[in-house]
C-alpha cells in the first residue's frame, strides 16, 4: 500500500518531534533514502544492502540536522529547509557522479510481494493486507511496538518528557541534547527506509522528482495525528484511501468531471482542511525550541 | 554595534567555506576546483551579460525572501512563498494576453502589478485568515497552499491559458509591449530589479518607521504582549501574511514580464525555498534581502556558468548543492558567533571581575 513510506516517516516524525525536534528535512530525508537505497541496489543487486544503504544515508542527513539544530541550537525550519535543498542537490550531482548521463533510465530490481501463508488467502481483504512487500509488514509490526514504547516504557516517558518539560529531564540526570540526537537519528534511518520505498518497494527507478512532497504529507501527518502513533495511522489510512479514491475517479471518468490536476492537488488540499479542523492539537510544548542549559 | 560589524564577516567567511566545500566536490567529477572557480569568475567577470544575469536572478528572489522575512517579523512561518510567487504569475500572464497590445505598456504594466500582487496576497491572505480565525498551523497550510496553486497553474495551462498552438503545456508568447523594458543594454536586467529593490526599500520603511510595521513586530515578539497593548493579533496575522503573498506575487509580475514572457510548468521551482534561507541570512532584515539575493544570485549564475564550461560536464544540480552547502555554512557561522561572542564575553568579564 501506498501509505507504509507515510506512516514510516509520519511516525519517524511523531518521535523526533515528541521530544522537541521538528524535522523539517523529512522531504529531504525521503529523497536520500529513495536514492541511497537505488544506489545500493543497482551497484550490489542485493535488495538488503540497498535498504542498509537507505538506512544509512537517511542517518548521514540527520545526523547533520542533529548537529545544527540540537547542539549549534540553530533554527529548525531553516536548517530543514537548507538540507531539503542540499539534498536534492546531492542525489542529483551523485546520480550524475556515478551513472553520468544514462540514455534509458536505470532499472533495479524491486521488493517482492510477499504473501503470508493462510492469511493472504482471506477474501477481499487478505490480498490487501498481507500480500505487500516487507517494508508494509515493518509497518505493521511497527504499529504496536510504537505505541507501546511511547506509553508504557520508561524510554518513552524520556521521550516525551524532553519534548514537554526538558529541564525535568535534565534535572533528573541525562542529557537532554544526547537524546533529540539519537532520536532524531533513529527517525532518520526510518525516513530513509520510508524513502528507499519509493524506489526499491515500488517503482524500481529514480528521478529527482520521485517523492514529490510526500515526506511533507507524511509530516503533515504527524501533526494531524496529534502526535500520536495511533492518530498516525488513522492519517495515513485516511490519505491512503483519498489517494485510492482518486485514482478510482480517474480510472472511471477520465479528465471529464474532475480536472486530473485537481486529483492530484487532494492529498494537499485534504491536509489544508485537515489542519484548519483540527484546531485542537496537542503541540508537544517545546516543539521547535533548542534546549539551552541555564549557565 | 561592534556586534553588527561582525556579522556579515562571519557570513562572507560561511560563504567563502560554503564555496571551498562545493568546490572540493567537483573533485569527484575528476576536476580541478581551483580551475573551475578561477575559469567560472574569468567568464563571469568578463562578460556583461552574465555579469547582468546576477542581477536577472536576484530579483524574484528579493520579492521571495522578503515575503518570508516580512512574515517572520511577526514570528509567522510563510512557507507558501513559491505557491504566492505562482499566483501572481498566474494573474500576470492572464492580464498581459488579455490586454496585449489594446492598453498602453504604462498603464498595462501597472495593472499587472497590481493584480500579481492582488493575487498573491489572495492567497497569503487565506493563510492568515485560517491562521488567525481557526487557529491553524501555517506551516502545514502555507506549505501545502504551494502545491495546491501548482496543480492549479498545472491545469489552467492545459486548458484555458494554453498556447493556442496547443502542444506544450505552456501560454502564448506575451507581446512585446507587456514586457517590462530592459535597464543595461546589453544585458537581461529589466525594470523588475529596480521594482524589487524599491519594494524592499519600502518594506523596510514600512516595518521599522510605521505603526503597522510596528505592531507586527510587536506581535512577533510576543503576542500575548502584543495583545495587553491593544493589538488585535488575528488581523495582523492576516495582514502581515497578505502584505507577504503580495510581495511574492510581485515576483510573478517579474519573471512573467521581465524574463520569461510566458508561463511555463515547472519554472523557478526553488525561488520559494531559496527566499526562506535568504530571509535567515539576512536575518529578516529586508536590506539585508536585497544583498542576500544578490548573492544567491551569483552562487546561481556561478553553477550555471560551471555547467557550461566546455568539455567539463558539470550538472545544473550542482547549483542546488551549492547553495544548500552555503545555507548550512551560513547557519552553522551563526553558531560560531555566537560561541566566540560568548566568549569573549566571558574573558572580558573574568578581566573586570578579577582586578
Amino acid at each position: 500500500m501506498m501509505s507504509t513510506p507515510l506512516f514510516l516517516g509520519a511516525l519517524a516524525e511523531v518521535y523526533a518531534e515528541r521530544t522537541g525536534m521538528m524535522i523539517c528535512a523529512i522531504e529531504g530525508i525521503f529523497l536520500i533514502g529513495a536514492w541511497g537505497g537505488f544506489v545500493g541496489v543497482y551497484l550490489t543487486g542485493s535488495l538488503v544492502i540497498g535498504l542498509l544503504v537507505a538506512i544509512l544515508c537517511g542517518m548521514a542527513m540527520a545526523a547533520l540536522y542533529g548537529v545544527v539544530t540540537v547542539y549549534m541550537k540553530q533554527q529548525q525550519v531553516v536548517t530543514g529547509t537548507a538540507l531539503n535543498i542540499l539534498a536534492a542537490g546531492v542525489c542529483a550531482f551523485f546520480q550524475r557522479v556515478l551513472f553520468g548521463v544514462p540514455t534509458t533510465p536505470l532499472q533495479i530490481q524491486t521488493l517482492p510481494k510477499i504473501a503470508i501463508p493462510l492469511l493472504s488467502k482471506i477474501p477481499v481483504l487478505g490480498p490487501i493486507f498481507f500480500q505487500q512487500n516487507i517494508l508494509t509488514y515493518l509497518a505493521y509490526v511497527l504499529i504496536p511496538v510504537a505505541v507501546f514504547v511511547l506509553y508504557k516504557t520508561s524510554l518513552g516517558l524520556t521521550l516525551r518528557s524532553t519534548g514537554e518539560n526538558p529541564e525535568a529531564v535534565d534535572v533528573a540526570g541525562l542529557s537532554v541534547n544526547r537524546i533529540r540526537f539519537l532520536t532524531v537519528l533513529v527517525a532518520g534511518a526510518i525516513g530513509g527506509l520510508a524513502g528507499s520505498f519509493y524506489t526499491v518497494g515500488y517503482l524500481g527507478m529514480f528521478t529527482s522528482g520521485i517523492i514529490g512532497g510526500r515526506g511533507w504529507i507524511a509530516f503533515a501527518i504527524c501533526f494531524l495525528g496529534n502526535w500520536s502513533p495511533k492518530g498516525v495511522v488513522f492519517g495515513t489510512l485516511a490519505f491512503g484511501l483519498a489517494d485510492a479514491v482518486a485514482i478510482y475517479i480517474q480510472a472511471v471518468s477520465g479528465h471529464t468531471i474532475f480536472p486530473n490536476e485537481l486529483i492530484i492537488a487532494l492529498p494537499y488540499i485534504l491536509t489544508i482542511v485537515l489542519t484548519i479542523a483540527r484546531s485542537n492539537l496537542s503541540v508537544p510544548a517545546k516543539l521547535g525550541v533548542p534546549y539551552a542549559k541555564e549557565n | 554595534m561592534k556586534k553588527r560589524l561582525g556579522v556579515p564577516l562571519y557570513n562572507i567567511g560561511a560563504v567563502l567555506v560554503g564555496l571551498v566545500i562545493s568546490a572540493s566536490l567537483l573533485l569527484f567529477l575528476k576536476l580541478n576546483p581551483v580551475e573551475v572557480i578561477a575559469l567560472s569568475v574569468k567568464k563571469i567577470a568578463s562578460d556583461g551579460y552574465t555579469l547582468g544575469e546576477i542581477l536577472v536572478k536576484a530579483t524574484p528572489l528579493i520579492f521571495t525572501s522578503l515575503a518570508f522575512a516580512f512574515t517572520y517579523k511577526a514570528n509567522l512561518f510563510n512557507i507558501g512563498a513559491q505557491g504566492q510567487f505562482y499566483a501572481g504569475a498566474i494573474a500576470a500572464i492572464a492580464l498581459s494576453l488579455s490586454l496585449g497590445d489594446r492598453v498602453p505598456q504604462g498603464v498595462l504594466l501597472l495593472i499587472v502589478l497590481v493584480a500579481s500582487f492582488a493575487s498573491g496576497a489572495a492567497v497569503g491572505g487565506l493563510i492568515g485568515f485560517a491562521k488567525s480565525r481557526f487557529r491553524a498551523n501555517e506551516f502545514l497550510v502555507s506549505m501545502m497552499s504551494t502545491y495546491v496553486v501548482s496543480a492549479l497553474m498545472d491545469f489552467l495551462l492545459r486548458t484555458t491559458l494554453q498556447e493556442t498552438k496547443a502542444e506544450y503545456l505552456q501560454t502564448d508568447a506575451i507581446a512585446k509591449s507587456t514586457y517590462l523594458p530592459a535597464i543595461l543594454p546589453g544585458t537581461r536586467v529589466h525594470l523588475g530589479f529596480v521594482l524589487a529593490v524599491v519594494t524592499a526599500i519600502l518594506i523596510w520603511v514600512l516595518l521599522y518607521k510605521t505603526p503597522l510595521g510596528f505592531r507586527i513586530r510587536a506581535v512577533g515578539y510576543n503576542h500575548n504582549a502584543a495583545e495587553l497593548g491593544g493589538i488585535r493579533s488575528g488581523k495582523i496575522y492576516v495582514a502581515a501574511f497578505f502584505i507577504a503573498g503580495g510581495l511574492a506575487g510581485m515576483a510573478g509580475f517579474t519573471e512573467v514580464n521581465g524574463v520569461q514572457h510566458m508561463l511555463l510548468q515547472n519554472f523557478n521551482t526553488s525561488i520559494g525555498s531559496f527566499g526562506i534561507g535568504i530571509a535567515i541570512l539576512a536575518n529578516g532584515n529586508p536590506i539585508g534581502c536585497i544583498f542576500a539575493s544578490i548573492l544567491f544570485g551569483f552562487l546561481n549564475v556561478m553553477g550555471t556558468t560551471m555547467g557550461r564550461l566546455p568539455g567539463l560536464n558539470i550538472p545544473a544540480s550542482i547549483i542546488d548543492l551549492i547553495e544548500g552547502i552555503v545555507m548550512i555554512c551560513v547557519i552553522m557561522s551563526y553558531f560560531v558567533r555566537k560561541a566566540a561572542e560568548n566568549r569573549s564575553e566571558k574573558q572580558r568579564l573574568k578581566k573586570a571581575g578579577g582586578k
